[in-house]
C-alpha cells in the first residue's frame, strides 16, 4: 500500500485479483472473466497488465500457484490466496473504503 | 521476507530460463485456449475465435514479453546480452580493441599506481586516536626558521598552555646496540611518559612508561618498535623483562610497541626523556636545542588557530624574560598530518593532476576510436532504431560495450600499476614517505574501479549518444556504408583532438620545468669536491669514552690506521657534514664588535674537523692555511671561517689573525679566544638549494667529540674501501658501530630525492601523453583523408596540384595544433604555478621553457599529420573516382 499510492491502476488491479482469488482459486483465465462479470464489463483485464500483477503477488507472496487439472481437463496453474494475502487483502478493502467514500463526500459536496 | 522471495524467482527465472518460459508459455496458451473455446461454443469456428482472441486480448508474444520484463531479472538478462555482444564486437575488431585496451591500461594504471602514493602518503588515516587533535611544535628564529625546542621552554609551555590538555617532548637519541654479532647504532626517541597516550596507543606487548621512570636516575627502561623486537629478538614474548645492552648500559625491555606504529623519525627505541636527560644534562639549558620537537594534543574546546596564538603569547612572555637564550625566538605549529607529509605534498599532488591529465587524453583517443568504429556501424544502429528499439535502450547497448573496454583495460592497468608501485617503492629512499606504506591496497582498487566506471561514461557517452542522433537515420536510405559524417560529428572529433594537445602541452610544460630546475640545480657548486669520497658515522657513547683523552686517542687511532690503507689518498674526520641534515650551530662573539641585541649575534654553523678535512672534500683554501697536526691540545687555539663570515664580519679587512669567542661575553670569566687562521670557501650543507650559511671550523682535538664523521677520498670505487675501514676500526674497538655509509656524491643525488622523482614520473608521464596525442591526431587527419579520397581524386582531376593536396591535409594538422597549443599554453600558465615549491632558478612562466615545450608538440603533430598528408597526395584520382 502506501508506497504505490501513485500508481492507481496497478494498484486497483492487484486488489480485484486478491478479491477474486479469495472466494476460490482460480487460474489467469477464470480471474478475467470473473472481474470483467463482476464489473458487469466496466473493467477491461488485458492479459499482460493481469499476469504482471499475478507476477508481482507471487514473488511478494500474496498469492501461490499450482499447476492443476481445469475443469475440461487442461492443465492449468491455478492461483490460490495465501494468509499473507488474505491479510493484505483485508487491509486494502478497508483502506480502499475509506478513500472512496471520502472521494465520494468531496464529489458530493456542492 | 518478501524481498528475499522476489529475488529468489528473479533468479530462478536468469538461471532456469527455459522452464520458467515454457511455464508462462503454457500458461498463456491454456489462457488463449479457455477464450477461444468459449467463443467456439458460441459458434464461432476455431480459427475465426483464435482471431477474435487475438484482437481482443492482444498477441500472445507481446503478453509474454510484456510479463517476461516485468521482473528486475529482465535488466540484468539484457545486461548480460549485451555484455556478451560487447564482447563479440571487440573480438570482432581485434585492431581496434588492442589500441584501446592499452590505451586506458596505461592510463588507469598510472593513475592507480600514482594513487597509491597519495592515499599511503596524504590520505590514509594516521594510526593515532584522534589524529586531527594533534599538533607538533617547535620553535622558530629569523635567522633559521623552524628548530628545536629547549627543554626548559617546554616545562614553560605545558604548565603554562592551557589549549593543550597534554604535551610530551620527542627527542631524537641514537642508540649503540653491543652484543650481537655486529654492532649496531638504532635510531630512537627519548620521550615524555605521556608519548603513547597522547598519541593514544597502547604497546603491543607488555606495558607503557610509568611517570615514576621519567626521572633522571631512575631505573633504565625501554620500549622497542615491533620491527626491531622482530629482527633482533625472534619475535619473543618473553623478551619483555630482558636486558638489553644500549649504549654500554643494560635496558629493562618493558613493552614492544604495536606493529602500524610510526613516527616522522626513526622510533625502534623509546626511552624515557627523564632518564636521557641524565645522561645529557646539557639539554636542561634553556639555551641549548637539539632534535627535540614536542608533541601536543588539543584540548576537547579548543582549535588550532586559538592554540597558536596562546602559544605565540607564551613564547613572547618568555623571549622577554630569557632574552639570552629565547630573544627572537617564536613558535610553530603543524598539524601532525603536515608534518608526517613533510614537503613532498606538492610534488605528490602535481603527479596526480598529471597522471589525471594522461588518462583524460587516453579517453579522448579512445572516445575518438569509438567514434571511428561507431560511424562503420551507422547502418546496424539505424536499423535497430526503426525496428522500434529506443534511443536509451542501444545508448545502454553502446555503454554496456564502453564499459567492457574499460574493465578489461582497468584490469590491464591495475596489473601495470603494481610493478609501477614496486618502481616508486624502489626510487625513493626509504625515509622520505616516514613510514607511509605505497601498495594497491583496497582503498587504492576501489578507486580504480571508480576510475573504471567514469572513464567509460567519459570516452563513451559522447559516441554512444552520437551515434543514435536521428540524422543518423538518413544512412538507412543511402546505401552507401557510413561514409559520409556530419560536421557535428567530425566537430566532436577535433574537438577531442584539441583538449588532447592542449593537456600534452601543459605536462610537456611542467615537465620542462623541472628539467631545467634540476639541470640547473645539479649544476650549483656544492662548495666541494663530491667524487670517490665515502662518508660515514661513529658515536662512541659507551663509559669508557666519557674522557676528552680517550676520544682524540680513538679518533686519531682510526686516522691513522685508515690513512695507511692501499687506496686511501686522504682521510679527515668532521662533525658535521654537508647534505646529511645534521647541524650545530652557536652564537660568537668577534673580538671588538658592538654588542648586538642577544637574538642577532653571528651564528654560524661550526664543525670540529682534523687536519686534512678541507682537502679531503675539495673545499677550498680562500686565505691563510688549514689546520695541521700540531693544532692540538696543547697548541693555541685556533678556528677557520668560512669566505661569507669573512665578508661579512670583516668586510674591510683581512679575518685571519682576528680572534672570537664561543658564546656571548660573561664578565665573570675569562674569554677563551680563538684566533682565526685561514678562510675557507662556502659549503652548502643544508641543500644544493639552499643559500650557504656562516661557517665556522675547529680542530677537532680541540674540540673533541664522540659523534663524528670519517671521510675518506680514495683513488678507486669509494664503496670498495668499505670492509677495509671497518677492519681497521674493529681492530681498535669491536662494539663501536659504523652506520650511515655512503658517498659524497650519494648525498648529492639523495638531496634532490623529490625534484628527480617528480621530474622522471613527470617526464614519463608527458611522454605517454605526447605519444597518445600523437597517435589520436593521426587518426583524426587519416580519417578524414579516408572520407576525402573520392573530393581529393576529384580536385586533382581538376587540376589541384600534389603540393595543393598536401598543404590542405597539414593545414587541417596545423589548425587543430593551433588551437590546442593555445589552449594549451593558458592551462600550462595556470596549471605550473602549482609546481613552484619545485622550481629552482626558473619561474613557472618560463618563456623558454613554454618555446620549447610548444615547439616540440607542434613538430610531433605536424609530423603526424603528415604520413596521413602523404597519402592523401598519393591518391590516384582515377582510383579513387572508380572507388565510389
Amino acid at each position: 500500500m502506501g508506497d504505490k499510492s501513485s500508481d492507481v491502476v496497478q494498484g486497483t488491479l492487484d486488489m480485484l485479483v486478491l478479491k477474486t482469488l479469495a472466494l476460490e482459486p482460480m487460474h489467469g483465465y477464470g480471474i478475467t472473466v470473473r472481474i470483467e462479470q463482476m464489473s458487469k464489463g466496466v473493467f477491461h483485464v488485458n492479459p499482460g497488465s493481469l499476469f504482471l500483477a499475478i507476477q508481482r503477488l507471487d514473488r511478494d507472496g500474496l498469492i501461490k500457484g499450482e499447476w492443476k487439472a481445469s475443469e475440461n481437463n487442461r492443465r492449468a496453474k491455478y492461483y490460490a490466496l495465501t494468509e499473507k494475502g488474505r491479510k493484505r487483502l483485508n487491509n486494502e478493502t478497508r483502506e480502499w473504503g475509506r478513500q472512496a467514500a471520502a472521494i465520494a463526500r468531496i464529489l458530493e459536496a456542492s | 521476507m518478501s524481498l528475499l522471495r522476489n529475488v529468489a524467482s528473479g533468479l530462478r527465472s536468469l538461471f532456469r530460463k527455459e522452464q520458467v518460459d515454457r511455464e508462462l508459455d503454457e500458461e498463456l496458451r491454456g489462457y488463449q485456449e479457455m477464450a477461444a473455446e468459449e467463443k467456439i461454443k458460441d459458434g464461432m469456428s476455431r480459427k475465426e475465435a483464435l482471431r477474435a482472441v487475438r484482437l481482443e486480448r492482444g498477441n500472445l508474444e507481446v503478453t509474454k514479453d510484456t510479463v517476461r520484463s516485468g521482473g528486475w531479472e529482465s535488466v540484468a538478462h539484457t545486461s548480460w546480452q549485451d555484455l556478451r555482444f560487447g564482447l563479440r564486437m571487440l573480438r570482432k575488431s581485434p585492431g581496434f580493441t588492442a589500441v584501446a585496451l592499452l590505451t586506458l591500461a596505461i592510463g588507469i594504471g598510472a593513475n592507480t599506481a600514482i594513487f597509491s602514493v597519495v592515499y599511503g602518503v596524504l590520505l590514509e588515516p594516521l594510526p593515532f586516536r584522534d589524529a586531527s587533535g594533534l599538533v607538533l611544535l617547535n620553535e622558530t628564529t629569523p635567522r633559521v626558521g623552524k628548530v628545536s625546542v629547549s627543554y626548559p621552554n617546554f616545562l614553560d609551555w605545558r604548565s603554562q598552555s592551557t589549549t593543550f590538555s597534554q604535551m610530551a617532548a620527542v627527542c631524537e637519541a641514537g642508540f649503540n646496540l653491543a652484543g650481537v654479532s655486529r654492532p649496531e647504532s638504532i635510531g630512537g626517541e627519548a620521550v615524555s611518559a605521556n608519548f603513547l597516550s597522547i598519541l593514544g596507543m597502547r604497546p603491543f606487548l607488555g606495558r607503557d612508561f610509568e611517570a615514576s621512570e621519567d626521572k633522571a636516575g631512575a631505573a633504565p627502561v625501554v620500549l622497542l618498535s615491533y620491527a626491531l623486537w622482530q629482527s633482533h629478538l625472534g619475535a619473543d614474548p618473553s623478551a619483555i623483562g630482558r636486558t638489553i645492552m644500549l649504549d654500554g648500559t643494560g635496558y629493562t625491555i618493558i613493552g614492544v610497541l604495536p606493529p602500524n606504529f610510526r613516527w616522522t623519525g626513526q622510533a625502534d627505541v623509546l626511552e624515557p626523556i627523564g632518564t636521557w636527560l641524565g645522561k645529557n644534562p646539557d639539554a636542561m639549558k634553556r639555551g641549548d636545542r637539539g632534535d627535540m620537537p614536542v608533541l601536543g594534543r588539543l584540548a576537547p574546546a579548543s582549535r588550532f588557530a586559538q592554540a597558536r596564538s596562546e602559544m605565540e603569547g607564551i613564547a613572547a612572555r618568555l623571549s622577554k624574560e630569557y632574552p639570552a637564550s629565547n630573544d627572537q625566538f617564536g613558535v610553530a605549529l603543524t598539524p601532525l598530518r603536515d608534518a608526517f607529509v613533510g614537503d613532498t605534498r606538492m610534488a605528490i599532488l602535481s603527479l596526480f593532476g598529471a597522471v589525471l591529465c594522461v588518462l583524460l587524453i587516453a579517453c579522448a583517443n579512445v572516445a575518438n576510436l569509438l567514434l571511428v568504429r561507431g560511424a562503420g556501424r551507422t547502418r546496424e544502429i539505424a536499423l535497430r532504431l526503426a525496428f522500434g528499439a529506443t534511443r536509451k535502450r542501444i545508448i545502454r547497448q553502446m555503454l554496456t560495450e564502453s564499459l567492457v573496454l574499460a574493465v578489461l583495460g582497468g584490469v590491464l592497468g591495475v596489473a601495470l600499476a603494481f610493478a609501477g608501485t614496486q618502481a616508486i617503492t624502489q626510487l625513493m629512499p626509504p625515509g622520505l614517505f616516514m613510514g607511509a606504506k605505497v601498495n594497491l591496497n583496497p582503498a587504492v582498487l576501489a578507486f580504480a574501479g571508480i576510475l573504471i566506471v567514469l572513464a567509460a561514461f567519459v570516452f563513451g557517452l559522447a559516441p554512444a549518444a552520437r551515434s543514435t542522433k536521428p540524422d543518423m537515420q538518413r544512412h538507412l536510405k543511402e546505401g552507401s556504408a557510413g561514409t559520409g559524417t556530419s560536421t557535428a560529428e567530425s566537430r566532436l572529433r577535433a574537438s577531442f583532438i584539441v583538449a588532447e594537445l592542449a593537456l600534452s602541452l601543459i605536462l610537456l610544460a611542467g615537465a620542462g620545468l623541472m628539467i631545467k630546475s634540476l639541470h640547473l640545480l645539479l649544476s650549483v657548486s656544492p662548495g666541494f669536491q663530491v667524487d670517490r669520497v665515502l662518508t660515514m658515522e661513529m658515536d662512541l657513547r659507551t663509559a669508557q669514552y666519557n674522557k676528552d683523552d680517550a676520544i682524540r686517542n680513538f679518533w686519531q687511532n682510526v686516522l691513522d690506521r685508515v690513512r695507511t690503507l692501499p687506496g686511501a689518498q686522504s682521510a679527515a674526520l668532521g662533525t658535521e657534514i654537508p647534505l646529511t641534515d645534521s647541524h650545530s650551530r652557536i652564537d660568537i662573539t668577534i673580538e671588538g664588535m658592538p654588542l648586538p641585541k642577544p637574538g642577532s649575534f653571528p651564528h654560524p654553523d661550526t664543525h670540529a674537523v682534523s687536519d686534512g678535512y678541507a682537502s679531503t672534500l675539495g673545499v677550498p683554501l680562500v686565505r691563510g692555511r688549514t689546520f695541521t697536526e700540531t693544532d692540538n691540545e696543547n697548541g693555541s687555539r685556533v678556528a677557520i671561517v668560512n669566505a661569507m663570515l669573512a665578508r661579512e664580519y670583516f668586510p674591510n679587512g683581512d679575518a685571519v689573525g682576528k680572534r672570537f669567542i664561543f658564546g656571548h661575553p660573561d664578565p665573570d670569566k675569562a674569554p677563551q679566544w680563538l684566533t682565526i687562521v685561514g678562510v675557507l670557501g662556502d659549503t652548502r650543507m643544508y641543500g644544493l638549494a639552499q643559500p650557504a650559511r656562516l661557517e665556522v671550523y675547529v680542530p677537532f682535538r680541540q674540540a673533541p667529540k664522540s659523534h663524528m664523521n670519517l671521510l675518506v677520498k680514495s683513488a678507486v670505487d669509494p664503496a670498495a674501501m668499505t670492509s677495509a675501514i671497518r677492519a681497521q676500526i674493529a681492530s681498535i674497538d669491536k662494539d663501536e658501530p659504523i652506520f650511515a655509509i655512503t658517498t659524497m656524491s650519494q648525498l648529492v643525488s639523495d638531496s634532490v630525492t623529490t625534484r628527480r622523482f617528480t621530474l622522471i614520473l613527470l617526464g614519463l608521464f608527458s611522454g605517454l601523453a605526447l605519444i597518445l596525442a600523437a597517435i589520436g591526431i593521426y587518426g583524426v587527419i587519416s580519417y578524414s583523408v579516408a572520407q576525402r579520397t573520392r573530393d581529393i581524386g576529384i580536385r586533382m582531376a581538376l587540376g589541384a596540384s600534389r603540393t595543393d593536396v598536401l598543404r590542405d591535409v597539414l593545414a587541417l594538422g596545423a589548425r587543430l595544433t593551433g588551437v590546442g597549443l593555445l589552449l594549451g599554453l593558458i592551462g600550462a600558465l595556470a596549471a605550473t604555478r602549482v609546481l613552484s615549491s619545485l622550481l629552482f632558478g626558473v619561474r613557472y612562466t618560463d618563456a623558454l621553457t613554454f618555446t620549447a615545450a610548444s615547439l616540440v608538440l607542434l613538430v610531433v603533430s605536424l609530423f603526424a599529420s603528415y604520413l596521413p598528408a602523404r597519402r592523401a597526395m598519393r591518391v590516384d584520382p582515377i582510383v579513387a573516382l572508380r572507388y565510389e
